[in-house]
């Protein structure tokens, strides 16, 4: 989806301190890393603070980049990285009714009264999408993460694996896992698709 | 739901079709795979509801709406890039070659020129005697030995030369 070869052409001129390229880089990937700091965290300035803390991060360590990678694995595992500390430091705000995450990482459920569907409602396409956002703030971070690279992104499995730094079937293992709690938490939440 | 076994070829049951559904969507799963469960779908109430919901999903990640990024978002990070760092770290980094171009990556005795010289004298010498007294050619390349530090000090700097001349092209 990103043009690896154009991104590694811009980082030789980020390390040789040329101001238009970082300004580039911000360009090509501002949206992409607000986006899914914002949909990792649903809160707009959390969202705003985290993009440009990676963004900090990522340009002033652009030494350490190896180039044998994509800039946009590299960049996307420093936000996602970046992301699920900060829900960890924060973990109150992200426990979910319908899941979640343990010590291990894994989630195991959570047992509340059970919602009434809302009536004869005939949910529009937007609504639908907001509900969907709304469902995938409430995943563990992990099936968050790899969820809005898959989707959202749409990042293929070799990416994600590189991003990530997971084996292959680890990655499609998790990403089979997450549509399942996702699809799983609309059914419980009566949100029909 | 349907019950079918599942043998190499046979129609697949409900668990089996509900197992490959996100690959089938994805566009992984197997031809042969992706043959036998379009054929259940077809056939499968259940199942289809299953991936028109799964499908519909699918539609939904993917066509998120973007969130506007916030204004004044780019200054707070370019005014933090350490421009002049990166700039005084150019020639520096331009001069960096991978370990084993560089000449301390070779043990110094390989390096010095008496060795060298005297391993080039010794390999000409072997060679021009086995020439003259018709000794064994095995004799020869042992002799050619001699060559070596020298041969490895030549290659490693065309390495070096070669490696910075590129830098100064991408630069």
């Amino acid at each position: 989806m990103f043009d690896r070869h154009q991104d590694l052409k811009t980082i030789k001129r980020c390390k040789r301190g040329e101001e238009a390229a970082f300004a580039e880089i911000l360009t090509r990937y501002r949206g992409a890393i607000y986006n899914l700091c914002y949909r990792m965290t649903r809160n707009g300035e959390d969202a705003r603070d985290l993009a440009q803390e990676v963004f900090i991060k990522v340009f002033s360590l652009l030494d350490r980049f190896d180039e044998s990678y994509a800039f946009s694995s590299w960049l996307f595992r420093i936000a996602t990285n970046h992301c699920i500390d900060h829900l960890r430091r924060n973990r109150l705000k992200f426990l979910s009714l319908d899941g979640a995450v343990g010590k291990d990482g894994e989630e195991y459920e959570l047992q509340f009264p059970g919602k009434e569907p809302e009536p004869d409602t005939v949910l529009q396409r937007k609504e639908a999408m907001e509900k969907v956002e709304e469902v995938i703030a409430d995943l563990p971070p992990h099936y968050r993460a790899i969820i809005l690279l898959r989707h959202d992104q749409q990042l293929s499995y070799d990416e994600i694996a590189e991003t990530l730094q997971m084996p292959l079937g680890t990655v499609k293992a998790r990403i089979h896992r997450a549509r399942n709690l996702l699809q799983q938490m609309l059914k419980n939440r009566s949100y029909d698709l | 739901m349907k019950d079918r076994k599942n043998t190499e070829g046979q129609p697949l049951s409900c668990p089996e079709c509900l197992e490959g559904l996100q690959e089938y969507l994805d566009g992984t799963l197997e031809k042969q795979r992706s043959l036998l469960l379009f054929l259940h779908l077809r056939d499968c109430t259940e199942c289809r509801r299953e991936h028109d919901q799964l499908k519909n999903l699918y539609g939904m990640l993917q066509t998120l709406p973007d969130h506007p990024v916030p204004e004044h978002f780019d200054e707070p990070i370019l005014a933090s890039i350490p421009y002049e760092a990166y700039r005084a770290m150019e020639p520096i980094r331009r001069e960096r070659v991978p370990v084993y171009l560089e000449e301390e990556f070779l043990p110094a005795w390989i390096r010095s020129s008496v060795v060298r010289w005297s391993g080039i004298v010794a390999a000409v010498g072997t060679v021009a005697t086995t020439w003259a007294l018709q000794l064994p050619p095995t004799v020869a390349i042992v002799g050619a030995v001699g060559l070596v530090p020298a041969v490895l000090v030549a290659l490693q700097g065309v390495g070096r030369r070669m490696v910075l001349a590129e830098q100064r092209t991408e630069s």
